[in-house]
């Protein structure tokens, strides 16, 4: 009896794994009514390593509720003395208070210290929402919100983009980081995409210029007047591996520091992001649409004395090719080389003649050295010209220390 | 001597009701492999179907940062590592049909909140 009830343990402990529906262990070749004991020793070997690994991990599940990142720079222009300016000390702020309801923060200091009446960095609230999260196709969000808008303003972490500065289309053309109160839906529909689509305050077109187009247009939460509510949103495709491809606009009236007169800005926009093993591009397009731009001059000019010289459309556009050559491993490295051309004065209003040395055009050459996925040095040169004959430009040398936590 | 064999005979029976029963409980458990990679801020693939009954063995893997893979509503929830640094793996039993949504549980960016997905069981 003891020999059968032995039998029987030995035939059941034997089983299962032969018996499993899929994928079937292979059984010794030598022998093959004998248990695949390599087989089962392997298996249990995973399974060991992957609760190792899961209990190794769970320790950075608990680095709380405060990430963050950081940017350091040396800028060198050409004829200038080098500088040395920590850009950005960012904190980010998260809780939920259930599983649907979730604030989110976003606290930001710029060039290091703060004071009052002269210049100086700036403190800003960037984000700082609720989020309601009703399914996957359907959220609310509400509170101070990043506008939808290109590659850079919603994913801004230095280790996300090459480049010690962000690029000059998305700071001249789209006013990153552009943010701003509002509220609005967002969500996921089919396999891939996703849409946003908020209502928040307007840019305020006093703060165009000739220069730097839209670059200090947001009115930032600051009291931000709701005269007329502008209207923002983004389609994304992200459904193919390596593959992002954006759309997105924005529209709202402007003229809200005027009494007589009225003006709107219109921003539309489209973006591709794409890697497969070492090699990466990203592409963006953005035109801006400035409606009354004509009345803008005038009353600013009453205001000033001088016309501001803005202009009635702006564009700007870049290409950016990229080299990983070690791919997936811990110690990154990565060169790339990036070309912009962004005209602030595209098209001008009937009788205002466009500054050309604001028709410009940039080569930025750098790389990023990681290593660790979250911290990156970064070094670049960027040669910016521009079609005037008058007017020059400068290189610039640019190194950078950036990391999120 | 029949009491000896009336045992005997059960015994034999138990055992090969045992080894006849084992399998028929293995091949209810279908384990389906699903590769998922984490980006600032997308999964790939964000809509997964499955089976009902089906033992789904998330494999993941990050382009990126550490992130975080949480089905809500569950105790499946798991770190990704970063690049370069292997991948997690977390289970799910489908047992019952529905809409299960998995989220992104570590802030990974300005765009955190977007990093979501979802399981259909059918």
């Amino acid at each position: 009896m003891r020999t059968l009830l032995a039998l029987s343990i030995a035939l059941l402990l034997a089983n299962p794994l032969a018996a499993q529906p899929s994928n079937p262990p292979p059984t010794d070749p030598q022998d093959p009514q004998k248990p695949p004991v390599e087989t089962r020793i392997e298996e249990l070997e995973r399974r060991i390593e992957e609760l190792e690994s899961k209990s190794a991990e769970q320790p950075a599940s608990q680095t709380g509720p405060i990430s963050g990142y950081m940017d350091f720079h040396l800028n060198r222009p050409e004829h200038e003395d080098a500088q040395l300016d920590f850009h950005r000390f960012v904190l980010l702020f998260n809780h939920s208070f259930t599983d649907r309801l979730r604030f989110v923060g976003e606290l930001e200091i710029e060039h290091g210290f703060v004071s009052g009446l002269e210049a100086s960095g700036e403190v800003a609230l960037e984000q700082a929402y609720l989020d309601f999260r009703l399914k996957p196709e359907f959220n609310l969000r509400a509170g101070m919100l990043l506008a939808p808008v290109g590659i850079i303003n919603e994913r801004h972490e230095p280790p996300t983009f090459y480049g010690v500065e962000r690029p000059f289309v998305d700071t001249f053309i789209i006013p990153t980081t552009w943010f701003d109160a509002g509220a609005g839906v967002y969500g996921t529909v089919g396999n891939g995409w996703q849409y946003r689509a908020y209502l928040m305050a307007p840019l305020d077109a006093t703060k165009i210029t000739a220069e730097e187009g839209l670059h200090e247009t947001s009115q930032k939460g600051f009291l931000s007047n709701v005269r007329n509510i502008a209207q923002t949103a983004r389609l994304e495709y992200v459904g193919f591996p390596g593959l992002s491809l954006g759309t997105s606009f924005w529209q709202g009236k402007t003229g809200f520091n005027f009494r007589r007169g009225e003006s709107s800005v219109g921003v539309t926009e489209v973006d591709g992001r794409y890697h497969t093993g070492s090699f990466g591009v990203r592409g963006e397009y953005a035109h801006v649409f400035i409606e009354g731009s004509e009345d803008l001059n005038d009353l600013l000019q009453r205001t000033t004395g001088v016309n501001p010289n803005i202009a009635r459309q702006m564009r700007g556009f870049y290409v950016e090719p990229s080299l990983r050559p070690l791919p997936r491993l811990k110690y990154d490295l990565a060169a790339f080389v990036r070309y912009e051309n962004f005209d602030t004065q595209f098209k001008m209003p009937e009788g205002v003649l466009p500054l050309k040395q604001f028709d410009r055009t940039a080569w930025v050459f750098g790389g990023s050295y990681y290593p660790d996925p979250d911290v990156v040095l970064k070094i670049d040169y960027t040669i910016v010209r521009n079609q005037s004959s008058l007017f020059g430009s400068a290189d610039s040398l640019n190194i950078g220390l950036g990391w999120w936590f | 001597m029949i009491r000896d064999t009336i045992v005997r005979g059960g015994s034999i029976a138990s055992a090969v009701l045992l080894v006849l029963l084992a399998p028929l409980a293995s091949s209810s458990q279908d384990r389906q492999i699903v590769r998922v990679i984490a980006e600032r801020f997308t999964f790939t693939p964000s809509r997964i179907t499955v089976k009902r009954g089906t033992t789904v063995e998330f494999r993941l893997r990050s382009e990126d940062t550490n992130h975080g893979f949480h089905i809500v509503g569950s105790d499946a929830r798991v770190i990704i590592p970063k690049r370069g640094r292997g991948e997690a793996t977390v289970v799910f039993v489908a047992e019952a049909p529905g809409r299960y949504t998995f989220e992104c549980s570590k802030m990974c960016g300005a765009g955190h909140g977007f990093m979501r997905g979802l399981i259909t069981v059918e």
